[in-house]
This record gives structure tokens, sequence and C-alpha cells, in this order.
């Protein structure tokens, strides 16, 4: 099982729940109440701790994600070169707020802090994994086509 | 030993021990939320912050180990203003709730802002929103606005009741306190969270909106609940019975005994305390084939002595072990030294039950022990051999302290014996079966409304004390005993349980030595031990 | 000036090991084994001046001279590629452009420390340069530079990456720790330090990408050649990652000590559009901010500490005079309110009160006690917390309001930017900060 794989690299089961719960989280997409379950009986932990590191990280999913999903960073250089604008830009374009999906789940949209990538700013993640920036409106019109 | 100064006075105390402990023994005011003597070290709440000498940062008093030399300031301007702001912090989200919150005249928030505080709120903006009136459980319920992120409750789960129900989820200034979704805070202990919680976050559904605590007066004794015998004080309100349907008995709370319950009680007894003001025999009965009537005590107690007279020696007597150890040997003089009584028993006031490695036992009831000291044994035999005799038509009559024999006894059949007697006494304090059945009811006072001493399943002798009047003719059984007695001729010179407790000292080898004064009521306030100790708003010192 | 680190920054381009080795890599690490004693290795990072790169600019060898050997318990090396403070981007090119160098740092590391296993905490959006790391770990794996008796020399060394979920108090020492161990990233109470108590309660190293990557360098070419190359007690190069309203944005590697007008002008080409300069942050987001009139000056940690800021993580973030002062502070303080871990109540309740206010002024809704306020709230958010994630939203919070007094006072009263006056008509035909 990859998960038992997981757990054998640390000293403690509990250390690897970062781990497992991405690797749920790949598989299934996001990660419901029952997976967190279960997550907490396979590491042998109460519950809550599971959900406690569920809401404290940023990156996991509790809800299905949108298949197109925007990041666009708003910290400091991000901000300074424009980013408020192109957060704007995406609203307008896709009809939904920062922190929405579209109805049809196919966008969302999201303002994060810094990626750590503010020599390209004003700059976004693409999908949790591509960092795309500088971010121009053309740029933008095209990842949404 | 280290030595170390607070505010100028030397102190010197063992090594490990941490700054605010070591202030508090030199009873210097450091004000705190998260620190608790009975729980793990958060040092989040960072209200404890004080200055130290040669260190260019406050810091703070309960992490901080008490070492050699060291020099700490706790009312410099630094650090009150530090304090202020600490609070000012603690207050930005805050609702005001105060005049729908329970912990109002008890609140933390409260008496810190009076003693530290006296800011303007200069907030002017909204304020977080979170849940409110959330039931976590069968007996609590919390307001996640209101609470500060102390996290006392989530490590009294942790590593008191060991059942982790509780977290802090989220991030930031959006922090709650939750169970998992689906789940409960439901363990035998869940009620000590509201004690520790400083704030109104957590408040026992039992107490909610029942009675504004500075109404409250407070009575210490001890728990009856089980053979531990936990340290408790019994909240009780007389100014508002209107609020209240005459009710007097508001809550229980634990009292700190180091060796019995440190800070802490379990549910059942934390909340078995209605019986003291719900379904209460209230005047001596006497009930006939035609009739159920009410008998003055001068005129009830002559016919009980000429039923024992008359019977002689075809009787039996149950006593409990929910009797005091002054009661049980009354009793024992009265029944089996003096009128020679044979059948004199002994059995449990309530059935055994769960027990667990914490506080819970088996034995439901807080005297066993004591009884065992003054001789008395568990003679099922015996007590068989006596109910048949009294199904035999052998027996005339019985009497019955406290226990429900009819339900209560291993027995089958109980109720055909007693029905075959001539006549039957039940003493006890509340109605049940067996007074429902009795020729002769004679309500007794419950242990909150009487002196005596118990002696828990360790032989620790405690004292619990008369804190209310009985209610409506209610007697100590220890008085009934005595003034019985004397209408059977024989003279008991009592007029105060300590009387009783010299005496016992003097006859049992197990009290020798033990005088009622040394005996102390044993624990201490939990709010002294980890609460802030601030004047008093009103005069009654019990309600800070 | 010669690179070190940032000769292997071409773009597109990772050495992986054929090419790592090829240009004489994992030198080091043989030398190491084969020629010192871990004491010898401490005492040289010690000489070389380095110092932790990742913020807290603590001189490195001193640091790994406090885990106590003998106590019974493994001793650990933690990798901190969390990389969260805002303007730093530095350790992202370490790791995708050239993952064996902070291998073999990691191995000279581990053998000076008596550490047979490490991990490498690595911020969880970094996901290509996890994919470049990986790749390299097991590379290493396979030619036995890691794993069970590493280059012949019966020293075993474990390492182990293992992704953040997003969350920058996750790269305070401590916070790390407890994320690694599976739970919230809440920092500790300090004492003990991690090096007495730390993963897993066991001594523990813990040190930033940069610092690491540079241990090759200074065990081949000296700790004295490596001193002088920075400035006094600060050793040798950093990488500076610059980024705001500059020609060219990028990492620079550059001496500890260089001008900070140096790092703006020269390397980075200036502001763009030849504007003027108005505000410099100078490491990181949680460092006070320098006025246009303040950058000359050496930027190493002793000398920034002296003018009251930091030199941080190295994160350089330049503002032009198009900038409103006001929404920059927003920005940095909506940062530290979103990242506050929430377990201490000053900076729980601080950042977030205060970025409200912010937010207000920003809006238009100033009123008349705002700034002193705002002054008074970071006096007491500052040197009261659990971890310095207040103190670093205290620094900036402090300096902005300080310096450009007059800037958010006009908020305050006027209830708008007075950019807007000035620059309305531009501000359709440029990106301009609005």
């Amino acid at each position: 099982m990859k998960a038992d794989a997981l757990v054998a690299k640390y000293e403690t089961k509990r250390a690897s729940i970062l781990e497992v719960l991405r690797l749920l989280q790949e598989h299934y997409g996001h990660i419901t109440l029952e997976m967190e379950e279960a997550v907490a009986q396979y590491l042998e932990l109460p519950a809550i701790n599971v959900r406690e590191v569920m809401t404290f990280y940023s990156l996991f999913y509790s809800e299905p994600k949108a298949k197109t999903r925007f990041h666009v960073c708003r910290t400091l250089t991000c901000a300074l070169l424009g980013g408020e604008e192109m957060v704007k830009h995406l609203q307008e374009k896709l009809g939904i707020k920062a922190g929405q999906k579209t109805a049809d789940g196919k966008f969302s949209i999201e303002t994060v802090e810094c990626l750590g990538a503010c020599e390209i700013a004003p700059m976004m993640q693409l999908n949790d994994k591509e960092y795309i920036g500088p971010l121009t409106k053309e740029k933008i019109d095209a990842l949404i086509k | 030993m280290p030595k170390l100064t607070i505010d100028g006075k030397e102190i010197e105390v063992p090594k490990g021990t941490r700054v605010i402990e070591a202030a508090k023994k030199l009873e210097t005011d450091i004000p705190y939320y998260c620190y608790h003597p009975g729980l793990s070290i958060a040092g989040n709440c960072r209200m404890c912050l004080v200055e130290v000498e040669k260190m260019p940062k406050l810091q703070i008093a309960c992490h901080m180990e008490a070492m050699d030399g060291m020099v700490i300031r706790t009312n410099t301007e630094k650090v009150l203003k530090t304090r202020q702001h600490i609070l000012e912090f603690l207050l930005v989200n805050h609702p005001l709730d105060c005049p729908v919150c329970d912990q109002a005249g008890e609140c933390w928030l409260q008496d810190y802002y009076m003693k530290h505080g006296l800011y303007d709120s200069r907030v002017n903006e909204n304020k977080v929103k979170k849940p409110k009136a959330v039931s976590l459980g069968p007996t609590v319920m919390l307001d996640a606005e209101r609470c500060i992120l102390c996290s006392r409750c989530v490590r009294f789960t942790d590593e008191i009741s060991k059942t982790f129900e509780l977290g802090i989820i989220n991030r930031g200034d959006h922090g709650e306190i939750t169970v998992f979704p689906g789940k409960e805070l439901k363990n035998p202990y869940s009620g000590n969270v509201v004690d520790i919680c400083p704030v109104g976050a957590l408040t026992d559904k039992d107490f909610r909106f029942k009675m504004r605590v500075w109404y409250l007066k407070s009575g210490d004794s001890v728990c009856t609940g089980c053979a531990r015998g936990c340290n408790i004080q019994v909240q009780y309100n007389l100014d508002r019975p209107h609020h209240t349907k005459g009710d007097r008995v508001m809550r229980l709370k634990p009292r700190f005994n180091e060796n019995i319950n440190k800070w802490w009680i379990c549910d059942e007894g934390r909340y078995g305390y209605k019986f003291h003001d719900h379904n209460r025999i209230l005047k001596p009965l006497k009930r006939t084939q035609e009739r159920l009537e009410e008998l003055a005590w001068h005129k009830i107690l002559p016919e009980v002595a000429h039923g024992l007279t008359s019977a002689k020696s075809k009787l039996g007597v149950f006593l409990s072990s929910q009797l005091s150890n002054e009661e049980l040997f009354l009793a024992k003089n009265l029944f089996k030294d003096e009128l020679k009584i044979e059948n004199v028993f002994l059995v449990p006031g309530n059935p055994p039950g769960f027990q667990d490695d914490f506080l819970i036992r088996a034995d439901k009831n807080p005297n066993s022990k004591g009884a065992e000291a003054l001789g008395f044994t568990s003679q099922d035999k015996a007590i068989h051999a006596f109910l048949a005799d009294c199904e035999k038509g052998l027996m005339k009559g019985v009497v019955v302290f406290g226990s429900d024999i009819l339900t209560g006894l291993k027995e089958k059949k109980v109720l055909q014996a007693v029905q075959k007697l001539e006549w039957s006494v039940f003493i006890g304090s509340n109605h049940n079966l067996m007074s429902e059945y009795a020729t002769f009811v004679l309500p007794s006072a419950t242990f909150i409304e009487k002196d005596g001493t118990f002696t828990n399943f360790e032989g620790r002798v405690q004292k619990f004390e008369k804190i209310l009047e009985p209610l409506g003719e209610a007697e100590p059984e220890w008085r009934i005993l005595v003034t019985l007695a004397r209408e059977l001729g024989i003279h008991f010179h009592f007029d105060r349980v300590e009387e009783i407790f010299k005496e016992m000292a003097l006859q049992v080898d197990f009290f020798k030595g033990m005088t009622y004064e040394k005996l102390g009521m044993g624990g201490s306030d939990i709010r002294s031990m980890a609460a802030p100790t601030i004047p008093a708003l009103e005069q009654d010192a019990n309600i800070l | 000036m010669e690179k070190l680190i940032s000769k292997y920054f071409i773009p597109g381009k990772t050495s992986f090991l054929a090419d790592y080795l090829a240009d004489g890599g994992y030198k080091a690490a043989r030398t190491v084994f084969e020629k010192y004693q871990p004491k010898d290795v401490v005492d040289l990072v010690k000489q070389s001046n380095l110092r932790g790169l990742g913020g807290a600019g603590f001189p490195c060898g001193m640091k790994w001279s406090f885990v106590p050997q003998n106590t019974g318990r493994p001793v650990y090396l933690v990798v901190n590629a969390d990389e969260g403070e805002p303007g730093t981007f530095k350790d992202k090119y370490i790791m995708y452009h050239t993952p064996h160098l902070l291998i073999e740092g990691i191995i000279i590391t581990a053998y000076a420390n008596n550490v047979h296993k490490a991990y490498i905490y690595i911020r969880g959006e970094y996901v290509e340069p996890y994919e470049k790391l990986k790749k390299a770990v097991e590379e290493a794996y396979a030619k036995g530079f890691l794993g069970k008796n590493i280059f012949g020399k019966g020293y075993d060394l474990e390492l182990v990456i293992h992704r953040g979920a997003g969350a920058y108090i996750c790269g305070e020492e401590t916070g790390l720790l407890e994320s690694l161990e599976g739970k919230k990233g809440f920092p500790r109470l300090k004492p003990p330090f991690p090096a007495v108590v730390g993963l897993f309660g066991c001594p523990t190293v813990i040190n930033n990408v940069e610092t690491l990557s540079y241990v090759p360098f200074i065990v081949n070419r000296g700790a004295e050649w490596f001193a002088k190359l920075g400035s006094d007690k600060n050793g040798g190069l950093r990488l500076f990652s610059v980024s705001g309203h500059v020609k060219k944005p990028g990492v620079y590697e550059l001496p500890l000590g260089v001008s900070l007008r140096e790092i703006i002008y020269e390397h980075a080409g200036g502001i763009r559009e030849d504007r003027k300069l108005k505000a410099v942050v100078p490491g990181g987001l949680s460092a006070a901010i320098f006025t246009a009139d303040e950058i000359d000056v050496g930027m190493d940690f002793d000398q920034l500490r002296n003018k009251g800021t930091m030199a941080g993580s190295g994160g350089v973030i330049v503002m032009d005079e198009t900038t409103c002062m006001v929404k920059a502070l927003l920005a940095t303080m909506r940062f530290f309110a979103h990242e506050s871990c929430g377990q201490c109540s000053p900076c729980r309740e601080g950042t977030g009160w205060v970025h409200r206010i912010l937010e207000r002024i920003a809006k238009g809704g100033g009123r008349g006690k705002d700034i002193e306020t705002l002054l008074d709230i970071c006096s007491f958010m500052g040197g009261t917390t659990i971890c310095a994630l207040a103190d670093g939203a205290a620094m900036p919070l402090r300096s902005y309001p300080t310096k450009f007094r007059e800037e958010f006072e006009y908020h305050v009263r006027e209830g708008k930017c007075d950019l807007d006056l000035v620059r309305h008509s531009e501000r359709e035909a440029r990106r301009i900060f609005i």
C-alpha cells in the first residue's frame, strides 16, 4: 500500500499525515470527512487531530475542486505590480468572485499569499502546480480558453 | 534549592519550580488564563509576562523555571502596561455578551479588566463571527466567539480525561474550539471543562440561564456518589427562590484536594444534586390500611418506640453505607448494644456500578469503609435467613435507614416478606418504593443539611458540614436516633456531632487519636488554586 | 565577482548528477569523510563566519556547537526549504537548478553533527523544485552518496523530502518541527531550543537551504577565503532576491555587506521607467523599510540591525514613487494576519485587528487616532509572543507610518490617497498599484 511506504519513512505514524492526506487528495481530488476519519484510524490518531491539520494548512481541499484553479498571489510585490487588477480581470471574465467556483465547476479563483515567485510578479499558480507570470490580461484570457 | 527574588521578596523553592508557582507561594498576584497547575504548560495567553532582570524581553512566568539569583518584578510600569494591552488583545474580538452570558460574575475577563484593564475601548472594527450556542455534547455548551483559545479544555481532554474529543481548528483569529463533526464531548468527566474555562465559552447545560452567580452562596462538603469522596462545594440560592421554583442547590463544583480528587469531579457526582430539592419526604407519615396521615415528631416517635419494645428480638434493622460514621456508631450502640437486636444489617445504599482508573469507584456509597471500620460486615446469608423468617411470619417489624430494600437487595420477594410484618419504619430523605410501603416514614436530612464524617475507600476520614437547613420537618438521622433512644429510656448525651465523634474516637480503634477539629475540611477552593485572586465585588467572599 | 551558487542558475537547466560531478561536485563531501573529524568541520564553518541565511542570521557554526552529542538520542538534521518570507525566492532556484549542491551541503553538515537521518521540509507550493530535488535525491541514493555506508565510509545517512501544506509559520524553526511531527505548525515555547530538544524530542540541527549550500564551498576553498568574501563577522556571499519596481527582478549573488544602492541600481537595473525610488524592504516582509535616502547601507546582518531593521532572508522589495504606502502596508499586514497560527493572543488578535484598521483606512474610513492606535498596538505585539512572527509584523507596522507619517495622516484625514491627485491621468496608462 502506497500509504504504508509513506508512513515507513517517519519515526512516528503521525508525522506522515501531510503526505498521506496529499496522497488521498491526489487520488480522489478532495478529502471528505469520512476520509479524515479513515486517516485518523489508519494513523492511530484522534479524529479531531486530522480535522485540525485539514483546517490549518491551506493546500487541502475539503470540497470538490474546480477543473481549472487560478491561485493569484496578493502579497506585496504582486500587489505592487498590479496583482489586484489581474484578479479583477479574472473575476470579470469568469463572473465569479475570488474564493468562488463557477457553477459548472470548471473554474475557480483564489487569492493566495506569497508563493515565492516575486521575480515574475504579478503571478499565479495554476492547478496547484505551475507558476505563471508576469501576468497580463491577454495571458489570462489565453489560459481561460 | 534555587533562591529567587520576586518584587523584593526572597523565596527558596525546589528545583524545577516555575516562577508563577514561586510567586503564588509569596502570594504575589500574577494574572493568567492558560496556565493550570493540573495541566501541561501552554504559554499562549501571555498574561503572566513579567520582568526578569538581565533579560531584555518580558518572560512568561508560567513556563520559566526559577533559577538561583533570579530577580523578578511583576508590577513595573512595563509589566502593567503590557498586561493591559494583552487584555485588550483578548477583548478585540470578544462579543459583548455579558448580559446573556452565564459566566458573568465569575468571568476572568471581567475580573482582570477591573484589576488590570480599566481602559477605554478603541476597537472600531467588526469582530470575527464564530458559531454560538453550539451543543458539544450532553453536558457542555460552546460559544466560540467568547473563547480566548487558551486551550485548557483541549489539554484537559488530552491529558486528564484522555478522551481526545476537543481540538482547535483553523488558523489565526479564526481559530475555534470544536469536536470532530458528528462526534460529541461525552466522557465521564466532561463537566470539568466548564470549571476550567476562564470565560463563558464553555458553559454547563445543566446550569444554563439558571441563576446569576452573584446570588449564589456556597458551602463545602463531600460527594456521596461513590466511595472516593471527592471534595465538593455546594452552591445554592436562597435569595431568589422564585427563579428556581424553590430549588436551593444550583450546582456543585469540585474543591481541590491533593490526595483524593485534585481539581476534578466526575459528571455523575457533579450533576447528582437534584435529590436535595426534589422528591423529598417533608413530614413524618403514618400509614394505615385506611389512610396516610402526617404526624408530628413528638407523636410518631413514641409509636415507633412502642413498636420496637413490643417486638423485642423479632425485628431487623437495615443500616446503609450512606450513613455517616456518627450515625452508624449511634445506630450500632442503640440497636446492637442497648436493645440487643441480633438482626442488624449493613447494606449498600446504592448498588455497585462502573469503575475506572481515575476517580470513579464501583462502590457507589460514601461510607462503606467507615462501616467496615465500625465492625459491620456483609451478611447476605443472615439477611436471607431474616427475610425467610419474615415470610414465615416469625418477625414483627423492620427498621430501614435510607436504602430501598424493596429494590436494592439481591433477594427476591422482599416485598412479600415485608408485607408479612406488623410494621415497618423507613427513615430517609427521598421517596422510594420502601417509603411507599412503610408504616412509619420519618424524613431525614440529606448530607448537606447535617454535620458528619465519611470514610472513603482509602480510609481517609472526611468531614462534611451543615450548609442548609433541612427541608420541611426532616431531621438528621443522628438526631432521630438520639431522640428515639430517649423514648426508649436510653440516654445518649449528644447535642452535636462532634460529641458523637469524640465518643467514637474513644471506643473504636480505627478512629483512635482523631479529633473532629483536626479533621479539617480536607480540600480547598479550586478557585484559589487556579483563578484570579482579586478582592470580591460583594461582601460575600465566596463570590469571585 | 566570482559566482558560487548562482553560476548554476541557467534558465531551464538543472545540474543533475552527471553535470554536477563533472563540475567537481561531491569533492567536498569526499574530502570531509577522508580528512576531517566532525569537530573539524564545525570549527571550519565557525571560522568562515557563515550566517543563517534563512532570516535569523545566527552564526551557523556556533549553532551547530550547541547540539549535545552523547545524549543517547539520535541527532537530526532538518533543512528549512519552506521559503515563506515574501520577497524571497532564492531557495527555489537552488533546489530547481542545483539540488545536488544542497545535498552535498546536507551530507557534510550531517557528518559534522553525527546525523544519520535528515529531512528536507519543502513548502507544498514548490512543485517543480520538489520534482527536481526528488530526482537528485534518487540519483544520490543510487550512487551511494545517501543511504547506507555512504562514500564507502561506513556512515549511514537517510534523507527524506517532506512537503509542507501551505503555512508560512511552518518556516519558523519550531513551527516546522511541529509540522514535521504531523501536527499544526504551532511554534514551541523556548527554551528548550531545537538544538537540545528538537524533532521527536531529539537534538536537532535546523538550517536554511542556502546556508547549507555554501558549506561545500567552504570545505573546498577554506574558511578564511569565505569569510573575506563578505564583511566583518558576516562571511561569504548571499543570494539577494530582488523584486518590485526594478527593471531586472531576480536572484543576485553578492557579498554580505554590499550596498543596497548597488543592488538596486547596478545589479537590478534601477527603477522601472526610471522613476524615483520611494521605499525599499531590505530583508523580507518582516523587515522595517528604508526610505530612498537610507539606501547607502551595507547589507549584512549586523549593519542592518544597527539601522533598526534586519538582513533577514535577503528579500529586497523595491517601491517607486507610484506606490501608496498605506496600501503597501495593508498588503503586508494582510499577509501576517492570514498566516498567524493563532496560538498566542498578541499575534492572533493584533494582526487581525491591525489588518482591519488598515483596510478601513485604505477604503477611506480612517479616523482621528488610528495612527496612534496602530503604533501602540505594534509596541505590544513585539516582544510578547511565543515566536517572532508578531515581531516580524510589528517592524514594518512601525516603520511605515513612522517614515511616511504625512502620507498616512493624509489618508486618515482625507479618506483617500494623495497619489490619486498626482497620478490620476497616468493610472489608466500604466499598471499602477492603486
